[in-house]
Order: C-alpha cells, then structure tokens, then sequence
C-alpha cells in the first residue's frame, strides 16, 4: 500500500467518524430536548388566586382544611374546577392565615391536632399552630401563602414548593 | 491509538473480544469492490433506527385512546419543545423507509441477488417490506385525525371484503363492529410492539444471510477487485444514510413537523385519501367497478407479491448477466412504471378536480381551526367536544342544517335554489337602502310568499294605475337617514364595532328616528306600535338586526316581537317557521349571534386564530 492510499484511507475513517457523529447528533440533541422539555413545565403550580371559603364560615383560631378547586392543564387535558390540592386555613379576626397542607420533608398530608397544631401522619414531623416546625424530620415549617378577602370569601394564592429542602422554593 | 485509552481498551478487550468482533464486521470482503448500488440497504438499516428512536421517543408523550390520541399528537406537535422535530423525522423518515425500499428491491432484482444460493434472503426482504408496509399502515392512524382515520377505514373495509373470513377479519383488526378506542390499542400494540420485534428478528437474520453470502456484482464485474467494507463500503453507506436524513430534515423543517388534520369525526364529509405511496392502489379501484373491484383491492397486490416470490423460481439460469433476463424482469419494470403512471394519475385527477379541491379546502379550514383551539387545552371529553363548542363551527353547522334550504349566508346556501332573503349584509346600512330600493329583488324578498307587500320607496309600483297619485321617490339624504338609523340598532351587538357607532351622525341618526317612527309605522311596528298594529306584514323596526332581534325571529316569527301573529297563517306558503321546537335556546342563541356577525362578514372566532407554527 502506498503512502498516498494509506493517506486516503486515514481521511475515509476520519470522514466516517465525523459522519457518523453528526448522524448520531442530529437525532440525539432534539431528542434530548424532547425529552426534558416537560421538565420545565410546571404541573399545576403557577401561582394563582383561588376563591375558598366564606370568611364567616371559618371559627376563630381553628384550623378548617378547605380544597383548592381551579381549572387545569394536564399536558394535552384541560379540565374545568377541578380538586388541586389542599390548603389549612386559620382564622385571626379579619386575618387569616393559609399553610400548604403538604408536609415540607416528603410530601406527606399535614393533619391539625386536636391542640389546634399540625401534623404529619407518615414520618411524625409536627408544626406549631402557625405552622412553625416544633419537631419530626421535616427541613423547615409548614408552607405560608398569601390571603386576601375578597367579597366576603377567602381567596388563597395557592403555590407549591419543592420537597425536602429547608430554604422554602416555589415550583412550577 | 496510545495513552490511557487504549489502555482501557486493552483491559476491556481481555474480557469482551470486542476487537476481533469489530474487525469481523470491518473487514467483510466486498467482492468486485465498493458500489454506491449497494448503499440501499444500510440506508434502510440507519433511517429504521432513526424510526426506533424517534418512535421510543413519541410513546413517551402518546396516550392512545379516542379521546387523548389527538390531544397528545397536537401536544407533541405545537406545544413540546423539539415534538415537532421529533414527529416530523418519524413521518418523513416511513416515507423514507418506502422509497428507500423501492429503491433497494430495484436494485437486488436488476443485479439478480435473488439467485442460487441467495434465495431465502431474497424472500426475507420481501417479509420486511411487507412488516414495513404494515408499519406504514398501522402508523398512519395513530394520530387519530381525519386523515388517518378515513384512509385507514378504507383499508378495514378492503380486509373486510376479503372472502370467506372478510368480515373476522376486519373485526379482528378493528377490534370490534367499530372504530374506536380498541382500534387504536389494537393499531398501536401491532405498531410499537409486534412489527418492530419481527423486524428486528427478520433484519437480523437478513443481515446474517447477506454476510454469508456477500454482494452480488453486477454481471461483467471484476471479481479479482476486492474492497474492504471499512473504510470504502461503510463511507458510501455513511454518506447515503447522511443524505437520505438531510431530505428527511428538509423535509420535517418545511411541514414544520408533520401535519395533523382535525380530530377524526365519524360523522363528517371528509375526502380520504391514503398515504402518498397507497395512492396507485387508490386510483386503481377507480378504474375497477363491481365483481373486478376485488381484482384491484386483493388480485393486484397478491400477483405482485406472487410473482415477486416466485422470481427465483422463474429466472434460474445461473447468469445474472440482465440481457438474458429481460423476460423474468419485465414485470418488475412494468410494475414500477405501472405505480408510477397510476400515482401520477392520482396527483393530476385531485389536482384537476374542483370538488376535491374544495372539500380539502374546508378540510384545511377545520384542521387549522381544531389546532388553534388545542393551544389552550382539549377537554377530557376529546376533541370533538372541544370542536362541537366552538361557536363559529357549531353556528355555522346549524345554519347548514337549520337555515340553508332557503337562506344564502357567505358561502353557506344555494344563491340559485334560495327561497328567503340573502343574509349577506342583513342589518346593515346597505342592507336598508336595498330595502327600500327594491324590496322585492332576487336576493331580498322576491322568492318569498312576502313578495309584493312591501313598496319601493325610490320607484313606482309596476301595477300603478293611470289615476293613482303622482309617485315621488323619497329623497337620497332622507334614505340615508333611515338606513343609519336602522342600523345603529345592532351597533352594540357587533364586538370590535363600537367605532362606527361613534362615527354616526346624531343628526343623521335624529332624522332617521322621526321618518321612521312617523312614517314607516304606517306598515311597520315600532316597539310593539303600529298604525294598524294587529294586520299586515311588515315586521317591528325596533331592536331591527339586532341579536335579540334574530333570536326573536328564529324562536317564533310570528310574536310580534318581529313580525306579526299572522305570520305563520298556514294558509301562506313558504313563510318562514318558528324554530323553538327543533333547536335549543342555546343554539337559537348561538345561530342568532352567527348570522348577525356573518351577516357583517366576521366571524365567531373569538379565539387566537392563527397556529403557532405555521
């Protein structure tokens, strides 16, 4: 074999190499932005204003679990007043106070306590009447939003934040 | 190759023998050298890969049901990053897959690589063309839109007519007597896990069979010449495969995707046609009527596939020299050129047929209108609910069905065969001074049983007798002023009108109001009023071409709240009925707000209208 051959042999498989890279790129870049896209899609955690309650319908320091029911988009699905989650409410005169009933440390259901204070049924994390953490495994306290009254009910902006951690981050 | 990857390659080739396997594979001999003839095959191996992983990629954002398998493709194709990228490798990438196997047939038939000893690869090609059509066929209606479900029920129906087992058969592949949700499941368990596993398998065994028995060079070939597949073989494959994604990547960027028609409906006119390479067939069966049909659905496709299987029967002298061929090829050639005619017949007949370009038209039209409604969600009742809300298609559906005997509205009604006024312009300025112009044109009451009661205002009665008063025609600016002031009624009810509402002239308007509230109501009604209120025909003038109005005449015409009591006297022919009974109020409603927007020339659309992507 000749120095030349052996010269045009040494390019075809570089040529090959480089063809075969660009193949494997072309479908391997839109692929994988294909397949995170939805990553970055909130599920249903925009925050938004969601009508609850009456404000007279809520006792005084008591804590009332009320559902958050808004319209939403499930990738293709959109669905009208639907259940998105739940939300404990406490009433301070003209106040009240709303704490994501979804536990800080692995998503669990928060559940008050015949004391008026919370807790977290699956690994005993317990949260304080203003959702303060008072002990159990969980990173942080119960989750706050925003309230307003609005016409007499309660309206909530409902968020959701990430699991797990102990600086609070909304999602979505 | 040095350093420390080659020292990891050293290590892994101790345990793997990956080397001498790489090697096996590199140095196949390919006898009488290196061609670009033979490129077809490894093309076909890179673009059904390309297939593999876009389609893995496509089941991860699909959900096949009736109701979510349009959502979810509309969803990949407008609303996930790179989904339309993705889908559009996939469709184009099929289309690939048939050309590409065209090609590949034409090039082992001509070159006779079926001959002894190569028989059963020859036949296992001919098993992978037809697991690729069956790719083809399966994928087609996974998307669930119009135009996959009509071609594929073709393709039902053809199974259906086969004798003896036909009706099994399709009931077998559709899953039952309908089309529906098991269809689909059915369509996709075969699409995305029978054929690719049998594919696989057949490919396997194809590959293994071409590496035993090599190439087949063309006849006169010099056999001593002996390349290596790596790197001369490989590099035209590499290349071929490059060029054969770049057409698929133009092509994919051009569609933006893939199209995707409307939701499949069951109940819609809708002209089907089956993929592009289905169309021969297609334009055959027009040719072949009755008893002969079946020849063309079944006879022709069988002999084909017969005498594709029997061709090394047929041509078995050891030459593959193609002279002495010519008779055991002839069929092939007239077969490709047969496809080819028939195809081009097919694209000159729909290209050169007003009907089909319509009907395509209005297909388009509701394809563009479900793809923008999508944007914001389908309902999880499906698409379908998601069209049969959208007012500007439900309105105009009612009006089709409900007011097009004797209605012409836009290009809804028959101008020729209609029997009540032309709506076009119905409630506007135009409209009035028409009215009093020539009540009694073609496009105004002329085919009604009204005809005759109202006069002009501009010229003499034809009937005038010699000793009737002296006609004076009412004067231009005193038309003017009724027109307007009829008008400005319905102002309020056309969105995106308040301007001209303005823009009237309120002495104008002033005028307007004292002509035809002291003299129209000689005939007319004005708020319930009238000089002769209880008798004659001509209908109230207040609230005229508004919504309320319109929905007033369609509930009941005879109420007063238009036209009077005696309205629908069954003793006139041809007046128009009350629709309370039939339609709903919504749908009254509905109709009322589609006629006095249509009537205006806009539309219902209140949504974006125009598609992200296109």
């Amino acid at each position: 074999m000749s120095d030349g051959d052996t010269g045009r042999r040494g390019a075809l498989k570089h040529l090959i190499v480089v063809g075969s890279a660009a193949i494997g790129c072309a479908i391997a870049v839109p692929a994988a932005v294909f397949i995170a896209a939805p990553v970055k899609r909130g599920g249903g955690g925009n925050a938004r204003w969601v009508k609850t309650v009456r404000l007279d319908a809520l006792r005084e320091g008591e804590p009332h679990k009320v559902a958050i029911v808004d319209d939403e988009r499930d990738a293709w699905t959109i669905s009208r007043g639907v259940e998105l989650g739940s939300v404990w409410l406490v009433r301070h005169g003209d106040d009240v106070v709303a704490l994501s009933a979804v536990c800080p440390h692995l998503g669990c259901a928060v559940t008050a306590l015949p004391d008026a204070t919370f807790g977290c049924p699956c690994h005993t994390s317990t949260f304080a009447a203003d959702g303060a953490k008072t002990g159990g495994p969980s990173p942080r306290g119960m989750d706050p939003l925003a309230t307003k009254i609005d016409g007499g009910y309660v309206a909530v902006d409902f968020r959701k934040f990430r699991i797990g951690t102990h600086d609070r981050e909304a999602i979505g | 190759m040095s350093g420390p990857l080659s020292r990891v390659d050293a290590w892994l080739d101790e345990r793997l023998g990956h080397r001498a396997i790489l090697k096996h594979a590199l140095d196949e001999p390919v006898i009488g050298g290196a061609r670009w003839s033979y490129v077809f095959g490894s093309a076909l191996t890179a673009v059904f890969l390309i297939q593999v992983a876009t389609g893995l990629l496509l089941m991860s954002a699909y959900a096949p049901s009736a109701t979510t398998a349009w959502a979810s493709v509309h969803y990949v194709t407008y609303r996930l990053a790179a989904g339309w990228i993705i889908r559009g490798l996939h469709h184009f990438g099929s289309q690939a897959m048939v050309v590409l196997l065209g090609a590949h047939l034409f090039q082992v038939a001509v070159f006779g690589a079926y001959k002894k000893p190569r028989e059963m690869n020859w036949f296992l090609g001919l098993a992978l063309m037809a697991v690729t059509l069956g790719f083809s066929l399966t994928g087609y209606l996974l998307p669930w839109d119009q135009k996959g479900y009509w071609a594929t029920r073709v393709a039902t129906n053809i199974a259906g007519t086969s004798p003896v087992i036909g009706a099994w058969l399709q009931q077998l592949m559709q899953g039952g007597p309908e089309y529906g949700n098991l269809t689909l499941t059915r369509f996709y368990s075969l699409h995305v896990g029978l054929l690719p596993l049998t594919l696989f398998a057949l490919l396997g065994a194809h590959v293994a069979l071409f590496r035993k028995h090599g190439v087949t060079p063309p006849h006169g070939a010099d056999r001593a010449k002996i390349d290596r597949f790596f790197p001369r073989q490989l590099g035209m494959d590499l290349a071929a495969a490059m060029a054969v994604l770049g057409v698929v990547f133009l092509l994919a960027l051009r569609e933006h995707g893939a199209p995707l028609d409307a939701p499949a409906d069951p109940a819609s006119d809708y002209p089907a046609r089956p993929e592009w390479y289905f169309l021969p067939l297609f334009q055959l069966l027009k040719y072949l009527h009755g008893p002969m049909e079946i020849a063309g659905t079944m006879g022709v496709p069988a002999v084909a596939a017969g005498y594709l299987v029997l061709l090394p029967w047929l041509d078995r002298a050891p030459t593959t020299a193609l002279r002495t061929r010519t008779t055991y090829l002839a069929p092939l050639f007239a077969g490709f050129a047969g496809v080819a005619v028939l195809l081009g017949l097919a694209i000159h007949d729909d290209a050169s047929d007003p009907l089909f370009q319509r009907a395509r038209r209005v297909a388009d039209a509701r394809a563009s209108t479900a793809n923008a409604m999508a944007m914001s969600g389908v309902p999880a009742e499906g698409p379908l609910t998601m069209l049969a809300h959208d007012p500007e298609l439900r309105g105009r559906a009612i009006f089709e069905r409900s007011c097009a005997q004797c209605h012409v509205l836009g290009d809804v009604g028959d101008r020729k065969k209609a029997a009540a006024p032309v709506l076009d312009g119905w409630g506007t300025e135009a409209w009035v001074a028409s009215m009093m112009d020539d009540p009694d044109a073609d496009d105004r009451f002329g085919h009604t049983p009204l005809k005759g009661t109202m006069p002009s205002m501009l010229r003499p009665a034809p009937d005038r007798k010699p000793d009737d008063p002296p006609f004076k025609p009412m004067a231009d600016a005193e038309v003017r002023a009724v027109a307007v002031f009829l008008a400005s009624q319905s102002d309020g009810d056309t969105p995106g009108h308040a301007v001209s509402a303005l823009a009237r002239d309120p002495d104008e308007l002033k005028k307007g109001e004292a002509i035809v509230t002291n003299r129209c109501t000689s005939c007319h009604l004005w708020k319930g009023e009238g000089d002769d209120s209880s008798q004659g025909d001509a209908p109230e003038l207040s609230g005229w071409g508004t919504v309320a109005w319109a929905r007033a005449q369609i509930t009941n015409p005879a109420t007063k709240a238009t036209y009077r009591e005696g309205a629908l006297d069954p003793k006139t022919k041809g007046h128009m009925p009350r629709f309370d009974e039939d339609l709903s109020a919504d749908d009254i409603e509905l109709l009322a707000r589609w006629v006095h927007v249509h009537a205006r020339g806009g539309t219902l659309r209140a949504r974006e209208t125009g598609e992200r992507t296109r």
